[in-house]
């Protein structure tokens, strides 16, 4: 049980902290569905250093370097050439699908390097999520710059007006947005399933942007959203664990799918959409266009 | 840029002086050679029709435009503003029309907006001190914690101005400031202004119509006309006749006097009418009246008091949650918008860009579509262009519309001649009702009256009229009776020569009218 539980939390880092960057993003107003490229780009770019180099720092380092390149790129296209989001998202995740397939097929296999070790029995990554979540949330809610991010997400405008660099801003949050899909991504390839092979992410980063719209752009609801799947996750690959013998496998694969419907169903009644619309950044996906 | 060039400046200094601004865009001259001064503590009112050269000045003024020519000068010196934000560090705040606060944010959030003196990590508390602090001072009432998206407009705007005067604003320029306003709230504002004067602000309020405001307040005025400044007064020189004459060029007949004409059988009868807004909540409360031929019922009230649907229900673009609507005998609550304009109802709405015209569609084209279901203008399945051309042409010389062609696109009329072509094919039906819904909002002076003068056509050719508008000198100079509006229900009824002007705007910021109500039924 314990070891189903560390291994639920581990799973749920990787959302928390994709899904973490894909917020300060959206709050800014950019959208990047391309989310699971970036990831795929900083698992490979940092299993690879980290192999090579025998160096868990330097992977992560690289992880977190090629993400925030990707973030750049995505917003040299949606903020300063005003392209389609949607379309550049896409171009993304196809490019880093593609890439990284043809780049990682040599170094198919294991990792081969030793665990990183635990604290207290848990992930070190998952306090690093809790972290993570907390200095979003003060940032956003509290700060001057957090009022600067939200006012360019609702109404880039207005900001401009009111002396904000909207460009700056963008930029800034893409950038980072960018890091944390890298390192979410190098989480994943480092230390969760620390073995490349083809198309190992599986749609992990698209979870993460569905996580996203589902926490209402609220940390602390995405946090928990994040728990909530990366169980159901779990509970779909190793159900002995927790229930050995009941249900058959393919059921409970079926399982994160099956709660996914009902999550779809809350959210579409009235009384989620009304406030979805009032929580979600108001200038999301739209390129701002100085007057 | 140097900040601090308005530090110390004392009543009567010079703040800001325009000279020889020049803007020109393609195939106009917008400004012409401008000149201006602003003192401290004055009120100074820019007059200027539509299209006179406003809007180009206040965005110079505010550095969002660049002059061609000409200079500015901030406490006798030179400046040049590059972006919005020069203009405010030197102490110019501006009060846009259309309202820059983030509607998600809160207002203090917005107040404190791109203030660093906020603090890194926001320090609200003391922000909503200072705040309290001017609020106070000028009279100021909002709650720094609402939303903005909960705001009324006046609230809105007062907002904005609060904005403007955390960041040290010295020069105060208000576009349009009370146009949204009902009159208590006219009046309060009126009086924050007055205060801000007493304190060496200068106030630049730029206004288009609304002159008795110009006249109340202002110390002095500078007119524009196409671009060029043809008159500076001090504003007790000035009476709204020679301030309209030098705005239009012309006179001005300020009161359309509505004629009375014989009222006849009765056209419309409204019972008990309800329906919800598009937010789903009940925007119109019941209300019942009827409108007789030959008569204009004036709805008196602010936007967003359930008038919008009232008239949309009429014509058919909204459901009605409950009640009837009787015209001429028949029950046409649930007939389609179709329906009720071959039975004669004509519909003149307030979005004349997104629901009067289509912008990329030709004159022609947006007259046909009150024509191509008739069968005078359409065979079977085939619209008669030919015919509906020559209408077009006939409406054009007609109505006076400044267009090169019945070719030239909707979108390419300026707002008063697309009200004029929108006017021109709904009363060309001879409407046995006509639905004006905010007919002169956003017009020049001259369209206005010419608007009106039409209304009065139509009541005269034995039309029912129903005028749905936020002019209280509209409504009162033109209806034969006055129903003010708040919150979905009718405040009373009052015959037109017996309505005041003050009772009428009491009415519609939600007094009931006591004493001698007339209320109507629909047997009256």
């Amino acid at each position: 049980m314990w070891e189903f539980i560390a291994r639920s939390l581990e799973a749920s880092t990787i959302f928390t902290v994709a899904a973490l960057g894909e917020l300060i993003d959206q709050r800014s107003g950019i959208l990047n569905v391309g989310i699971e490229g970036v990831m795929l780009f900083g698992a490979t770019f940092g299993f690879i250093a980290a192999q090579s180099t025998d160096s868990y720092l330097l992977g992560f380092l690289v992880g977190i370097a090629i993400g925030s390149l990707l973030g750049l790129l995505h917003g040299f296209f949606s903020v300063t050439l005003g392209a389609d989001q949607v379309v550049v998202g896409m171009g993304i995740w196809i490019f880093g699908f593609g890439l990284t397939t043809y780049i990682g097929n040599p170094y198919t296999g294991p990792l081969g390097m030793e665990r990183v070790p635990p604290i207290f029995g848990l992930s070190p990554f998952f306090y690093l999520g809790i972290v993570l979540a907390a200095v979003s949330w003060f940032t956003l809610s509290k700060t001057n710059l957090g009022l600067r991010i939200r006012s360019v997400g609702e109404n880039p405008s207005v900001a401009e007006v009111s002396g904000i660099n909207v460009t700056r801003t963008r930029y800034l949050c893409v950038t980072i947005g960018g890091m944390l899909g890298g390192l979410a991504g190098a989480i994943y390839s480092l230390f969760y399933n620390p073995v490349w092979n083809y198309n190992f992410l599986m749609g992990w980063g698209f979870i993460a942007l569905a996580l996203v719209f589902f926490s209402m752009w609220n940390p602390w609801v995405l946090l928990g959203g994040s728990l909530l799947f990366g169980t159901l996750w779990q509970l779909s690959l190793n159900p002995q664990l927790v229930l050995p013998g009941l249900l058959s496998r393919y059921i409970w694969r079926t399982i994160p799918f099956a709660v996914t419907i009902g999550v779809l169903l809350i959210i579409s009644t009235a009384w989620f959409r009304r406030r979805w619309g009032a929580a979600k950044p108001e200038a999301l996906g739209e390129p701002y266009v100085k007057e | 840029m140097q900040a601090g060039l308005l530090d110390g400046v004392q009543y009567g200094d010079t703040v800001l002086e325009a000279r020889g601004i020049t803007k020109r865009f393609p195939g106009v001259v917008a400004n012409d050679h401008i000149d201006f001064e602003i003192r401290a503590g004055e009120i100074h009112a820019i007059l200027g029709e539509n299209g006179a050269g406003k809007t180009t000045l206040m965005n110079i003024l505010f550095g969002l435009l660049q002059p061609d020519e000409g200079e500015l000068y901030i406490g006798g010196k030179r400046v040049e503003f590059r972006s919005p934000l020069d203009a405010i560090d030197l102490g110019i705040g501006m009060v846009h029309q259309n309202r820059k606060l983030v509607s998600a944010h809160t207002v203090i959030e917005n107040i404190i907006l791109g203030r660093p003196r906020a603090g890194t990590v926001l320090n609200l508390k003391r922000a909503e001190e200072e705040v309290n602090e001017l609020c106070e001072r000028y009279g100021f009432k909002i709650d720094l914690r609402a939303k903005v998206w909960q705001l009324s407009e006046g609230e809105k705007q007062i907002a904005e101005i609060l904005k403007a005067l955390y960041r040290g604003a010295k020069v105060l320029i208000l576009d349009e400031p009370t146009s949204a306003l009902a009159p208590p709230q006219t009046k309060n504002l009126l009086a924050s202004i007055q205060a801000m004067a007493s304190d060496e602000l200068a106030i630049v309020p730029f206004i288009t119509h609304k002159l008795p405001i110009v006249l109340e307040i202002s110390d002095r005025v500078t007119v524009l006309r196409r671009g060029k400044v043809t008159a500076r007064l001090e504003t007790q020189d000035a009476t709204e006749e020679s301030l309209a004459r030098q705005m239009v060029g012309r006179e001005v007949i300020f009161r359309v006097e509505s004629t009375k004409v014989e009222t006849g059988k009765r056209i419309l009868q409204v019972e008990n009418l309800s329906t919800r807004s598009d937010k789903g909540f009940l925007a119109l409360k019941g209300v019942s009246f009827s409108i007789r031929e030959g008569e204009i019922f004036g709805i008196a009230g602010i936007s967003g008091n359930g008038q919008h649907e009232l008239a949309e229900v009429l014509a058919g673009l909204r459901k009605a949650e409950e009640g009837q609507v009787i015209l001429e005998g028949q029950d046409i609550t649930h007939s389609s918008s179709l329906e009720r304009w071959r039975m004669g109802v004509g519909y003149i709405p307030s979005e004349r860009v997104d629901v009067g015209s289509i912008g990329d569609f030709s004159l022609v084209e947006n007259v046909a579509m009150n024509f191509y279901f008739d069968d005078d203008f359409s065979g079977p399945g085939i619209v008669n262009y030919g015919d509906i051309r020559q209408l077009t042409e006939e409406l054009i010389s007609e109505y006076d519309v400044a267009a090169p062609s019945p070719d030239t696109k909707a979108k390419n009329l300026s707002g008063g001649n697309l009200q004029k072509i929108i006017l021109a094919r709904v009363l060309a039906r001879k409407p046995r009702l006509v639905i004006a819904n905010l007919p002169t909002q956003g017009l020049d002076v001259g369209a206005t009256e010419f608007v009106r003068n039409k209304l009065v056509e139509a009541k005269e050719a034995k039309a029912g009229v129903l005028l749905i508008s936020e002019d209280l000198d509209e409504v009162l100079s033109l209806s034969d009776r006055v129903a003010p509006i708040y919150e979905g229900k009718f405040m009373g009824i009052i015959p037109g020569d017996v309505a005041k002007l003050e009772q009428v705007g009491a009415m519609m910021a939600g007094l009931r009218l006591e004493g001698n109500i007339i209320e109507e039924t629909g047997d009256t």
